[in-house]
Parts: structure tokens; C-alpha cells; sequence
């Protein structure tokens, strides 16, 4: 390896940079692009007598995926994750300005305080969920205890306890590039605001939020992508009635154990998140400092 | 929204309290009873250690601890010597090449993990590979070399091409000048690029699930069939016992960069931004 690197004259400059990406770049390319045509190729085929996956040009997968049985999760999946952006949005917002704007000296232990949570396991954060949750859980007893309930609520297996679950899991995506952009914004765009507007809310409105908008999209496509993939909260925190096309998929390539049909289902969500990743990479690419 | 309230520091203040609150107390529940002396994760009965010993004397529990701490220390020690060699790569060269891969190289990092885990899983039963520790390992990397990419890449902006330039007029070839100039300027980044992306594989769960095979199933993994069964308090425990490696690891990260005399650089490295 050492040899082929040596600048020898027959390299020219730009060949030379090139050799330090081919590991990293082929890897990514066998490992990541080509299975996912993988995926694209087994979404024809179908399963054989054995319960196998096997190759084929039909499109009956397909046909299933938008069947009447199926429509109904794949519109609550899009409902979830629509649920859980706008949530971390309006909870993450404030939250990132407070840091950015007052946080002073103590910022970057602000900012390290709120990572923190997302380096602890995801199950075991959602697992502490569910025995807060619980019929039986710490939040029931209290509220049973203080006379503000008769019985416990139920919240478990509720729509409202899984998206709890997937803004939870997913709020750090959102805040980080919040952050970052109302960080690089220049105080004195809020002072000419003032004067311009009268009031700090037709300020905030039309200055604030037009200057932070690339740290919002950032951040709402950043919660979406993985949100509409997951398939821990639905299933640790909801049941049947909320499963999500995560739990869907899975369920294909394990209890169901028909592989075709889970990629059939994987490619329709990828479809769907492709124009959110398209974007998302555009703007990338540009090198803009919030998407990163 | 109300009159004003984004100007009012005091709101925006309670607000931001209240988000720490709800961030860290389910974090500070499984810490608190995993202590608990009973079994309820209701009522704490008394202090005990009583989880850990449990921990500790399961032998499939342990054998999951040896598992990951295996798959992570090889993720790191493979996708931090590629990911750093492509963040050299993508910064110096300014090729087509270059050019591609800084967009490929992203979308590991926005795509669904349960997109991921399932072309992982298809790549090995299609070349007939059965599920082991490294199919694992493999699966782990592939992410794991963006993540070190995009935080060398960020402090590597930060270097000009001029040390290098300079050593190479003092008679130091273009890959002397590589190894000797510019990889112990870039050490921290790599370093802590290289503990964050132990704690992630360290915690990774969706990828190693959809790439283990019957045995030497990770700990997420057999956390995972142990919530299913219903809820345990070793659960507590372990779920602790991660907490600090992860946590450990994730702290270092941050540390390393400032013991090299950069205040701002530790937070960047969590947050990804470019220097």
C-alpha cells in the first residue's frame, strides 16, 4: 500500500488525493448502494415452497403493499412522523434560541447536556418509558395518588405514547441544526427587526424565522427520515392498532419471514423519503453548515 | 403563541428547564431502580446491588457484554483508519471522483437504519454468508466511516495546505507530508472520531438486529428479546452499565480535542460543524 502511494512521477496530483478515497468510497459502494438494488430486486420476486425469497418480474408485491390492509400504516406511518417533526419543531425552537441566544458562557455545557441523553441506549430510553407509562407506572400512581385520577389512564399502546416515544428518540436531530443556524445569525438583524416591525412577534416572524429557515428544514428532514423507518417506539410503546411500516417490514424479514414483500414495502417508503434524502443531499453538497 | 413570548428570556428559560427535565428524568428512572432491592419499578424498597450481581452471573448476559464491547472495538478501529483516509481524500483531491463520494458518503447517515439493516442482511445471504460477529462488524463500519469522515472533515477545513506545501518544499514527499504533517494535526479529530463511533456501535441496535446470527447476539440485541418478555429490572442495570461506557466514551470524545488547546472544538466534533 505504502508503495502505491509514493508520489511517484507517474501519479499525477490529482490521482494521489484519489487513492485515500477508494477504501472508504468502495466500501460504501459494495456495502451500502449495491444491496440496496438488492432490496429493489427481490421487491419482484416472490417466496418459494421452502420460504424463501427468490428472484422474479412480477409485480404482486406490490399490488399488496397498496392493498386495503396495508394503506392504513402506511398513512399512520406519514402521520406519525408529520406528528413528531412538528412536535420536536415547537419543542426544539425555543430550546436552541434560549442556548444560542442566553446561554453565554455556559453554551457549550448546554449543548453537551442535551447530547448526552442520545448516547444512552434508544431501547433502554424507550424502555424507561413504558415503565413510566404503564397502567401501573410511575406516572398512573402518581396521578392516582394526588386524587387527580380515579383510576389510571391509560396511556400505553395509545398513538399519543409512541409519537411521545419517537420525538424522544429523535429531538437531538432536531435541535443540533437549530442551534447552529440561530447561533450564525447576527443579533443586529433582530435589533433592525424591532425598529422595522414594532413588536417581537412580527419581528420573529419575519425576521428570525426567514433567517433560521435553513436550520428548520435541516432539522424537519433529518427527524422525518428516520422517524417513518423506526419500529421501536410502535413496538415497545403502542400495539397492532399503532404499528408503524417499520414494524411492518420487520415482521417480513422475521416472524412473517416473507423477504419479496418486506422489500417491496422497504422500496415504496425509500420512493417516499428519496425526494426528503434529494434535498436534504442538495443542500448538503452546497455545503451549508446547518445540514451537517 | 401569545404576545411575545420568544423575547422574554424568562419564559424561553423555564421552557428550556422543563426540556432538560423531561429529557434526563426517564434517563435518572432506570439509573434510581436499577438499585432497587425489589423487584417493582414503582416503589424503591431499598438500595442493592442486587441487579448487577444478577448481571453478572448470566452468562448469556455476559457473553453479549463481550460480543459488543468485540464488534465496537473493531468498528472503531477499522471505519477510523478509512474515514479518515476519505475525509483526507475528499478535502485534498479535487477530482470527479472527489466529488461523488462527498454526496455518497452522506447517505448512510440519512437513511433509515431499518433500510440499511435489511440490504446488510439481503448482500450476505445472497453471497452466502451466515450471520456471525463480523457480518455484524461489516454492517457497523459501513455507517461508522461517514461519521468519522464528516468529523475529520471538519477539522481537516480548518488546516490549510500550506504545513504541508511547506514540508514538502523542506524535501518531504506527498506521502511523507501526509503521514508526518497532516495525520498528527488531525490526531484528536481522529481520536475522538474514533470514540464516538465506539459508543455508536456500542449501542447500535436496529443494524446488529437484521445481522446477527443465532449466537453472539450483541447486548441491544438481547435487551431487545428481554423487553419483549416483559419488563425486568436487570434491565435497569445493564441499561446503566451502558449508559457509563457510552457515555465514558462520548465524554473523552469531547475532552480530547480541548486538552489540545481548543475550547470550541469538543462540542463541534457532537454537533458535526464545520470549523
Amino acid at each position: 500500500m505504502d508503495h502505491s502511494l509514493d508520489p511517484g512521477e507517474s501519479l499525477t496530483s490529482k490521482r494521489f488525493w484519489d487513492w485515500f478515497i477508494f477504501p472508504g468510497g468502495i466500501w460504501i459502494a459494495l456495502l451500502f448502494a449495491i444491496p440496496l438494488f438488492l432490496v429493489l430486486a427481490l421487491s419482484f420476486g416472490h417466496v418459494d415452497d421452502f420460504g424463501r425469497g427468490v428472484y422474479g418480474f412480477s409485480l404482486d408485491n406490490y399490488r399488496d403493499v397498496f392493498d386495503a390492509t396495508y394503506i392504513p400504516v402506511l398513512v399512520r406511518s406519514v402521520a406519525y412522523a408529520l406528528a413528531t417533526v412538528i412536535l420536536c419543531l415547537l419543542i426544539g425552537y425555543p430550546v436552541a434560541y434560549f442556548i444560542a441566544r442566553y446561554g453565554g458562557r455556559y453554551r457549550y455545557a448546554l449543548v453537551a447536556a442535551l447530547v448526552i441523553p442520545f448516547f444512552v441506549n434508544y431501547l433502554v430510553r424507550t424502555y424507561a418509558w413504558v415503565a413510566l407509562l404503564a397502567d401501573q407506572g410511575l406516572v398512573n400512581n402518581l396521578l392516582v395518588d394526588w386524587g387527580l385520577t380515579e383510576a389510571p389512564i391509560q396511556m400505553i399502546n395509545t398513538p399519543f405514547a409512541v409519537v411521545g416515544g419517537l420525538v424522544y428518540g429523535y429531538i437531538i436531530f432536531m435541535i443540533l441544526p437549530l442551534y447552529a443556524s440561530i447561533e450564525r445569525m447576527d443579533p443586529s438583524v433582530v435589533e433592525a427587526g424591532k425598529d422595522l416591525y414594532g413588536s417581537p412577534f412580527q419581528t420573529f416572524i419575519h425576521v428570525t424565522l426567514p433567517a433560521t429557515q435553513a436550520g428548520i428544514l435541516a432539522g424537519c428532514v433529518l427527524v422525518f427520515l428516520p422517524t417513518v423507518g423506526d419500529f421501536v417506539s410502535a413496538q415497545l410503546l403502542g400495539g397492532p392498532d399503532t404499528y408503524m411500516v417499520g414494524n411492518l417490514i420487520q415482521d417480513q424479514f422475521f416472524a412473517a419471514s416473507n423477504w419479496p414483500f418486506g422489500s417491496a414495502l422497504t422500496v415504496v417508503m425509500m420512493l417516499f423519503l428519496a425526494v426528503w434524502m434529494v434535498f436534504y443531499l442538495r443542500r448538503a453538497s452546497k455545503g451549508e453548515a446547518e445540514v451537517l | 403563541m401569545g404576545a411575545s413570548p420568544f423575547y422574554k428570556p424568562r419564559f424561553l428559560k423555564v421552557f428550556t428547564g422543563l426540556v432538560y427535565l423531561y429529557l434526563f428524568i426517564p434517563i435518572a428512572i432506570v439509573i434510581v431502580f436499577s438499585f432497587n432491592s425489589q423487584k417493582s419499578l414503582q416503589v424503591m424498597d431499598g438500595l442493592s446491588f442486587r441487579w448487577y450481581t444478577e448481571f453478572f452471573n448470566d452468562p448469556t448476559l455476559m457473553d453479549s457484554l463481550q460480543v459488543s464491547v468485540q464488534i465496537a472495538v473493531m468498528t472503531m478501529i477499522i471505519s477510523t483508519i478509512v474515514g479518515t483516509a476519505l475525509a483526507i481524500g475528499l478535502v485534498r483531491a479535487h477530482s470527479r471522483t472527489s466529488k461523488g463520494f462527498n454526496v455518497l458518503m452522506l447517505v448512510p447517515l440519512i437513511t433509515p437504519e431499518i433500510v440499511a439493516g435489511i440490504s446488510a442482511l439481503l448482500i450476505f445471504s445472497q453471497l452466502g454468508i451466515a450471520l456471525s460477529i463480523w457480518t455484524i462488524v461489516i454492517a457497523h463500519i459501513t455507517f461508522s466511516i461517514s461519521y468519522v469522515t464528516i468529523v475529520v472533515r471538519g477539522r481537516l477545513a480548518s488546516i490549510g495546505v500550506e504545513v504541508e506545501e511547506a514540508a514538502q518544499d523542506l524535501g518531504a514527499s506527498k506521502w511523507q507530508s501526509v503521514r508526518l504533517v497532516l495525520v498528527p494535526a488531525l490526531w484528536p479529530a481522529i481520536v475522538a472520531a474514533g470514540l464516538l463511533v465506539f459508543a455508536l456501535s456500542f449501542d447500535d441496535f436496529v443494524l446488529s438486529f437484521f445481522t446477527t446470527g443465532e449466537d453472539a447476539q450483541p447486548l441491544p440485541v438481547r435487551i431487545w428479546s428481554m423487553i419483549r418478555f416483559g419488563v425486568s429490572p436487570t434491565i435497569n442495570a445493564v441499561g446503566t452499565l451502558m449508559m457509563v461506557v457510552s457515555i465514558s466514551a462520548v465524554a473523552l470524545a469531547v475532552l480530547i480535542p480541548r486538552m489540545f488547546g481548543r475550547r470550541e472544538s469538543g462540542v463541534k466534533v457532537l454537533t458535526g460543524a464545520e470549523e
